[in-house]
């Protein structure tokens, strides 16, 4: 049983945390089975020392795949599943067809078994309940850490993540390590225990199989499912065993799998966290006064004025469309500047290439004297550039205080965890809305999910804010509460990029506008001048060819 | 290392293309759910297992001829796609949760299956076990023929389907703009229940063919599924044609990989296969 | 024919609407402004179905549409050429057009409703049996206009025809609307060329903030002092 503890708990790490489903559990928990099996029965080493060495394949063998797969971004969801099953039958294929193994198994009936306690039996209790407790207290500390918000901010949204400053490759592979070197573990004792190995009954579907139902059930989104999981799982297949009922209960699981999966897709635990308390007035936020201001940063700066952002001949084509086609911007530090433009004229991708979406086809992105082009995009956020998208993208399974949480860690700040979440209420304050910390995004109407939005651009204390339309949708009452909010925003010193189609508030904001009409600036200055111009009124309202 | 003979190898092949032909059969009912209605229906092959059992029963101890059986189990098991398709479309489920839950409706029929039939061999004595042909140096088995011409017929005659009636085209259009397709009058409940049928039956069908060439074990449910997934990858989701040929060269290669070095090699080609294809291929999901 | 009563729509992130009423008398050609983001194409995927609206009443010829399932919505007489096409991709011209033509009723002349488009869209004619991905994007524009026409509406819906073509195959677009205006159908044009969309339209609606803010005959929305304010900003002379 608690064999299963170390497994689900183990597997959740990765897979539960950042939704990586791996069907190939398995395979780690076989490397370790394996390498304990080789040192201890061929080789004669003492059973202790096999133990780092199967934690320490098992992680090898799990980075190396990660380093591999991760790269590809296609290899998410159930082809990730898919390809972690391909691997263990691999590696099952190999083990069996090499001196590893050989065929008929191995046999560890003659390694002797280390005396930690009076009996063998207590011995293998005594170290599946240390590694047990090892287990769960790991994937508590990550769970609570740095590490852990950002496995479930990749989990509900990767490329969000990433653009937030999260540097989603390493903790991806950071996770994995760690899940596999625990399976290894695992996979050692077991094959003491038992002392008869092969790779049929080692590399098999049941492993992952059990393991991704117990954890499901349990709750993927708290460190403690699994193992809630595993216990209720192992008792009802021990209790049926026990009553010679173990079809029964194989029946009885999978309807329990099959209810749990349609009925709470989110486990027990994740059920009972559901029912925490929740806010039902549906009263728009009223921003509150600013808080106190932060000495550090964002104070009146000495080169107001200077350029912070400069693009130069940035081209970005997709499928021969030229979405930006030689663009040239300054952005000066301190000011705002509206981008505008018809449809399709280049505005958001201008916004996706700067914070790193996209990499440019051409041209140069300098940040503060800095060259940003084709680099990852949570170094451009370290570097001090956040966003909003027009689509608002929270992370859906964090509370507010999380989502904004994760980029005060993550972003240009770089806070610890505690400093971040006192940062987080300083920012749901500013937009109004504290009293919802709590909740999840869900619970939001479109407005507040804009705000949310906001504060978690904020949070990142980034020097340029890219605002991608955060305003369409609003209603005008909404709009105005917004454009407010804007304004105090930029009293703070933060410099801001504007892309916006309500004139009212380009006008009301904006201390220059640039205009960008299929992929190139048709004009730049001030709103006023630029909007007079015939070339951009015949941009915007075409010209009658009849 | 001595290359086996042409003839071995000749023979090595056609048996390769006859499994690859099964693997075909069952992927074809998985490729259209998943690529067509996005869901992962692990129980495509205990269904095709409950299948194979029934015919088992029919044939075995009822003396009725396998291939007879495809009458009722055709039906029942379009009935029973549906049916599912029915219960999970009531939940909007994500592709992995349609996987985990399919698969707990397999551990079901798996323990269904054991509980009535137990968990020893069964296979199925038929007038078409054993018997085979002989073309010029090789074998060909009765059985196996059969399920080749299926696969075939069957692939064929859903991929023309497809292209050529309404309802093909109709299916064509929803997989890739529901909502468009829907303002054209195109109701998508409807035809995912139909498409969940056709899978359904599909699985029945396989069912009588695995019945017709292999020992059947509640357990072995799972000995299939990783090669038929492999297939239909590497065919494309919701491909009628795709899964056919590539069962039929992930066949070949185990055959082949079997006569030139030991069988337990043989799985490492159709895994190192879907890897490979899986971290190469851009685009299409 | 149409008529559009208080509709409200919140639909995910699209841009909402509020309070929003239209009509549309028979064979009709109206044009919908507006800046971006004013909720124009939320308004037309409304009228086709492909939104469901929070609130408000929809109906055409008196029968009331915010009850029907999606796939309904075209047997009233609606077709929807939708922004940026959206054809099936993968599927054939020929095939996209017989999409459009899949109600019973639009089904049994469907032979000759293709022989109509290519009558219109002469360039559509050698490109039946190419996959609709191969044709550039005005080609594409016309298999979008021509799916709807397959399904023999009485009510067309346009979104943003014009977008991303160029001027030549604009002015060919227009062309194309116009004759199908004149054979009778009506016509929501949602445009982004405003001087061309109500240079052919009858009436006009200015959407703003995903309110009407104008309305009235074409050549009054033109000289409306709203249209530059919504588009260009408050112009402090």
């Amino acid at each position: 049983m608690l064999h299963w503890v170390v497994l689900a708990t183990s597997w959740n790490i990765l897979s539960g945390y950042s939704g990586y489903f791996s069907f190939g559990h398995g395979a780690f928990y076989g490397a370790g089975v394996y390498t304990a099996a080789v040192l201890a029965g061929t080789f004669g080493i003492p059973f202790l020392w096999t133990l780092p060495a199967a934690a320490l394949v098992a992680a090898l063998l799990g980075v190396a795949l990660g380093a591999v797969v991760f790269r590809v971004r296609r290899v998410r969801g159930e082809l990730f599943a898919l390809l972690t099953l391909a691997v263990t039958f691999v590696l099952a294929t190999i083990v069996q067809n090499t001196p590893i193994d050989g065929g008929p198994g191995i046999y560890l009936s003659a390694v002797p078994v280390p005396a930690l306690a009076p009996t063998a039996a207590g011995t293998f209790y005594l170290m599946a309940l240390a590694l047990a407790v090892v287990t769960l207290v790991l994937a508590r500390a990550i769970a609570t850490s740095r590490l852990g918000l950002a496995l479930f901010a990749i989990h509900d949204d990767e490329d969000a993540a990433e653009v937030m400053g999260v540097p989603t490759y390493a903790c991806k592979l950071a996770a994995f390590g760690v899940s596999c070197a625990l399976a290894g573990l695992a996979g050692a004792i077991q094959a003491l225990f038992v002392s008869y190995v092969t790779a049929g009954s080692t590399f098999n579907i049941t492993v992952p199989l059990t393991v991704v139902l117990m954890s499901v059930l349990g709750g993927t989104r708290h460190f403690a499912g699994p193992a809630l999981g595993a216990l209720l799982i192992t008792v009802l297949l021990y209790a049926s065993t026990a009553a010679d009922h173990a079809v029964a209960g194989k029946a009885i699981t999978g309807v329990i799998l099959v209810a749990a999966v349609l009925f709470m897709p989110n486990g027990i635990l994740g059920r009972i966290r559901r029912k925490s308390p929740r806010d039902t007035r549906d009263t728009t936020p009223t921003p509150a006064a600013t808080p106190e201001a932060d000495s550090a940063i964002h104070s009146v700066r000495a080169n107001r004025g200077a350029p912070l952002l400069v693009l130069r001949g940035l081209r970005k084509s997709f499928r021969g469309v030229h979405a930006l086609d030689g663009v040239d911007i300054d952005v000066r530090d301190g000011e705002i500047l509206g981008v505008l433009g018809p449809n399709g004229s280049g505005k958001s991708t201008l916004i996706n290439v700067v914070s790193g979406h996209y990499a440019p086809d051409a041209g140069s992105v300098r940040f503060a004297g800095v060259e940003l082009a084709g680099i990852s995009a949570h170094r451009i956020a370290r570097a001090g550039i956040a966003r909003t998208y027009q689509v608002p993208r929270p992370f859906a399974h964090l509370a507010l205080r999380d989502n904004v949480a994760l980029t005060a860690m993550f972003g240009a700040a770089r806070r610890d965890r505690v400093q971040a979440n006192a940062e987080a209420q300083r920012w749901l304050a500013f937009t109004g809305l504290s009293a919802r910390s709590a909740m999840l995004p869900g619970a939001l109407n479109l407005h507040q999910t804009k705000f949310l939005e906001l504060a978690r651009a904020l949070a990142a204390k980034p020097r340029l804010l890219l605002l991608d339309e955060v305003l369409s949708g609003l209603t005008p009452a909404e709009i105005d509460d917004a454009v407010a909010l804007i304004a105090r925003i930029r009293e703070r010193g933060t410099t801001i990029v504007l892309v916006e189609h309500v004139m009212r508030v380009v006008t009301a904001l904006s201390d220059r506008v640039v205009v960008l009409d299929q992929g190139r600036v048709l004009a730049e200055g001030f709103v006023s001048e630029v909007m007079a111009r015939d070339d951009v009124a015949e941009a915007y309202l075409g010209v009658a060819h009849a | 290392m001595t290359l086996p003979s042409a003839t071995l190898l000749a023979q090595s092949a056609l048996s390769g293309i006859f499994i690859g032909s099964l693997y075909g059969l069952l992927g074809l009912g998985l490729s259209l759910s998943w690529g067509l209605l996005h869901v992962i229906n692990l129980a495509h092959f205990a269904f095709a297992f409950l299948a194979a059992y029934l015919c088992y029963q029919l044939a075995s101890v009822g003396g009725v001829d396998p291939l007879l059986t495809l009458v009722l189990i055709v039906p029942l098991f379009a009935a029973l796609g549906i049916a599912v398709q029915w219960l999970l479309a009531r939940f909007s489920l994500s592709p992995l949760n349609s996987l985990l839950a399919t698969f707990g409706l397999t551990a079901i029929v798996e323990a269904g299956i054991q509980g009535y039939w137990t968990a020893d061999f069964r296979k199925l004595e038929s007038v078409y076990a054993g018997e085979k042909l002989r073309i010029g140096g090789l074998f060909v088995p009765i059985p196996e023929l059969i399920t080749l011409a299926l696969a075939v017929a069957l692939s064929f005659g859903i991929y023309a389907a497809m292209r050529h009636t309404r309802l093909g085209r109709a299916l064509r259009a929803l997989a890739e703009d529901a909502p468009i397709a829907a303002a054209f009058g195109i109701n998508a409940q409807a035809h995912a229940l139909a498409i969940a049928g056709v899978s359904g039956a599909l699985a029945g069908i396989a069912g009588v063919c695995l019945a017709l060439s292999f020992t059947l074990t509640p357990s072995s449910i799972y000995a299939w599924v990783g090669v038929v997934f492999a297939a239909v990858m590497l065919g494309g989701l919701g491909s009628a044609l795709g899964p056919l040929f590539a069962g039929a060269a992930i066949g070949v290669s185990e055959a082949v990989t079997m006569a030139v070095a030991s069988p337990s090699w043989a799985p490492i080609v159709s895994f190192t296969l879907l890897i490979a294809l899986l971290l190469l291929r851009p685009g299409r999901t | 024919m149409l008529e559009v009563r208080g509709l409200c729509v919140r639909y995910g992130a699209a841009p909402a609407l509020w309070n929003v009423s239209l009509t549309i008398g028979d064979g009709e050609l109206v044009s919908l402004v507006g800046p971006n983001g004013a909720g124009k194409t939320t308004l037309v995927n409304a009228i086709a179905g492909v939104h469901k609206p929070a609130s408000g009443q929809m109906t055409i010829d008196g029968r009331d549409l915010m009850a029907l399932p999606a796939h309904r919505f075209c047997e009233s007489g609606i077709a929807l050429v939708p922004e940026g096409r959206r054809l099936f991709a993968r599927m054939s011209v020929r095939e996209n057009l017989e999409i459009g033509a899949y109600r019973v009723a639009a089904r049994i002349e469907r032979e000759a409703a293709i022989e109509g488009v290519c009558a219109l869209f002469p360039a559509v004619r050698d490109k039946l049996d190419h996959p609709a991905a191969s044709l550039s994007g005005g080609q594409q524009q016309m298999v979008a206009i021509g799916r709807a026409l397959m399904a023999k509406p009485r009510l067309l819906l346009l979104d943003e025809p014009s977008l991303g073509l160029s001027p030549l195959m604009v002015h060919a677009m227009f062309g194309a609307i116009r004759d199908v205006h004149a054979a009778g159908t009506a016509v929501l044009l949602v445009e982004q060329n405003v001087a061309m969309a109500l240079d052919i339209a009858d009436r006009a609606y200015l959407l703003e903030e995903g309110r009407i803010v104008a309305k009235g005959a074409a050549s009054d929305v033109r000289d409306h002092p709203d249209l530059r304010r919504a588009y260009l900003g408050a112009t402090e002379q």
